[in-house]
């Protein structure tokens, strides 16, 4: 299975902490922060950030 | 002068890392993995309309942890595991 | 954070030692005792009784050593003989239900809620009196510390990496206390959860820091709970959706009035479950509608921070004064407490 993290550049050095103490190579997909509080219109970009970073694993 | 490190610690046994495999980003099943925070659903579901643009989404689901606070219980990951190939998975706020 | 258990760190004085271990990322930001092997070897042998392993820390997951342990209490400036009460709470710190991993990467505010009851209060000196949430007392300053240093330097629970706290508190440089068994009219709190009087235990809960909850007026128990509960019953608490304990931990003149108005521990409890809810008029809409979304739904016109009166965990401490207080949860956390091990 691959798994595909989708993460605010606040928790960016959360997830790489992580994966480097649990020796993974992470597949992480970053975006603005923050995700919650914002309105349809604000999410908007956010789904556009976290789409295309899908669509460069999808490629990679 | 010798001293103790305060850091030590021993990585438990068995702590390797699990292999992917290979997917089929076009056809594999995909799980949306929900961490119970506000917005995370509605992000989760975004990229799945949007990837309707270069793929099927009949097998793309939402699933979510119950708690915001807690992690995912095994039965579910297990169950998400045997299910799907690919995960999207929403981490932070 | 190196491999290796023993470091030879060439010959360092004070101030070169505080900067050398402040680089290697070890301290809280206050000064740190050295962990000389013969210090730490002294730590380890008050240990002795105490030789069951260790789960793996959060989120770092290593599993600790007794010296590695041992060296973060040295640090904190821990007398040898608070080494077993340090390590009975970081055993409940590492019990499943607390949930640590949680509680160090979410962005809330908790710490490790550390109270001490039984002999051992005594023995160690641990202020349960008079500002017995503040300073002044070693025990209760370094016992502490002593977790969060292993926390962090074990665990690897670094602030603004795997410790993502939005603005932390004060309580994550030491949060601990004992109880006033002395002064209480109840049953301390660790005969309440079945251990015996004589045994020392230790009781963790990811918490805030102490909610203070000021009544000099009331005269009855009645009052006082109109107090208490609306202290309490507020919309931002992390419980009001990631459901889980809390801890009241009652003055002793507060105390007293409710003993003398015949209030035990429990029916304190029960009305605190009964009253101790938010009225959804005090709730967002926006935030009613993710609650829903998640399933916590309202009771009547209300949202309870709590998900039965189990999860209330009355305690007494403190010295002469009209004030009590409230230290709110994570949320998705336990209540835990742990006998400690002394030597035989």
């Amino acid at each position: 299975m691959v798994g595909v993290v989708i993460a605010t550049e606040t928790f960016k050095p959360l997830v790489l902490a992580q994966a480097k103490a649990r020796k993974v190579d992470p597949h992480l997909v970053v975006v603005k922060h923050p995700v919650g509080g914002l309105n349809a219109e604000e999410l908007a970009v956010r789904i556009e950030e976290a789409y295309a970073g899908v669509l460069k694993e999808m490629e990679a | 002068m010798r001293i103790v490190n305060p850091g030590f610690g021993i990585t438990p046994a068995g702590a390797e890392q699990a292999t992917e495999g290979k997917v089929d980003w076009l056809n594999d099943p995909i799980v949306l993995f929900g961490n119970s925070k506000p917005n995370a659903r509605e992000l989760l579901e975004g990229v799945k309309a949007k990837l309707g643009l270069v793929r099927r989404t009949d097998n793309i689901d939402f699933i979510a942890k119950t708690s915001a606070s807690q992690g995912a219980p095994l039965d579910m990951i297990n169950d998400a595991a045997k299910k799907y190939r690919i995960a999207l998975l929403a981490l932070g706020d | 954070m190196s491999e290796t258990e023993i470091l030879d760190i060439g010959e360092l004085d004070q101030e070169a030692w505080q900067d050398y271990a402040i680089e290697q990322g070890w301290s809280d930001g206050l000064p740190l005792v050295m962990p000389t092997e013969a210090s730490v070897a002294r730590m380890v042998a008050a240990a002795h009784g105490d030789n069951e392993g260790f789960a793996p820390i959060s989120p770092r997951q290593v599993i600790p050593t007794l010296q590695s342990l041992a060296a973060n209490a040295v640090m904190a400036g821990a007398k040898a003989e608070y080494f077993p009460a340090i390590l009975a709470g970081l055993r409940g710190i590492l019990d499943p239900s607390y949930n640590l991993h949680g509680s160090m990467a979410t962005t809330h505010s908790c710490a490790p809620m550390v109270m001490i009851n039984g002999p051992l209060r005594q023995a160690l000196g641990v202020n349960c009196g008079t500002n017995c949430f503040g300073q002044g007392w070693r025990a209760n300053a370094s016992i502490g510390r002593a977790i969060q240093l292993i926390l962090l330097n074990v665990g690897g629970g670094r602030p603004g990496v795997m410790d993502r706290s939005t603005q932390g508190s004060p309580a994550k440089y030491a949060f601990c206390f004992g109880e006033n068994e002395e002064e209480s009219p109840w049953a301390p709190f660790h005969v309440r959860r079945g251990f015996a009087a004589e045994d020392s235990v230790v009781t963790v809960m990811s918490g805030e820091a102490p909610h203070n909850i000021n009544d000099h007026g009331s005269t009855s128990a009645e009052g006082l709970m109109t107090t208490f509960a609306h202290t309490i019953a507020q919309p931002g608490a992390n419980t009001i959706y990631g459901k889980g304990p809390y801890m009241v931990v009652v003055g002793p003149e507060h105390a007293a009035t409710f003993a003398r108005d015949g209030w035990g521990v429990d029916k304190l409890r029960d009305e605190l479950w009964l009253r101790a809810r938010v009225p959804l008029a005090h709730i967002s809409d926006e935030n009613l509608a993710t609650y829903a979304a998640t399933g916590h739904h309202p009771t009547g016109d209300f949202l309870t921070i709590a998900r039965g009166p189990q999860d209330i965990h009355i305690a007494m401490a403190g010295g002469p004064g009209k004030h009590s207080a409230f230290i709110p949860s994570f949320g998705g956390t336990a209540v835990i407490s742990t006998r400690v091990k002394l030597p035989a």
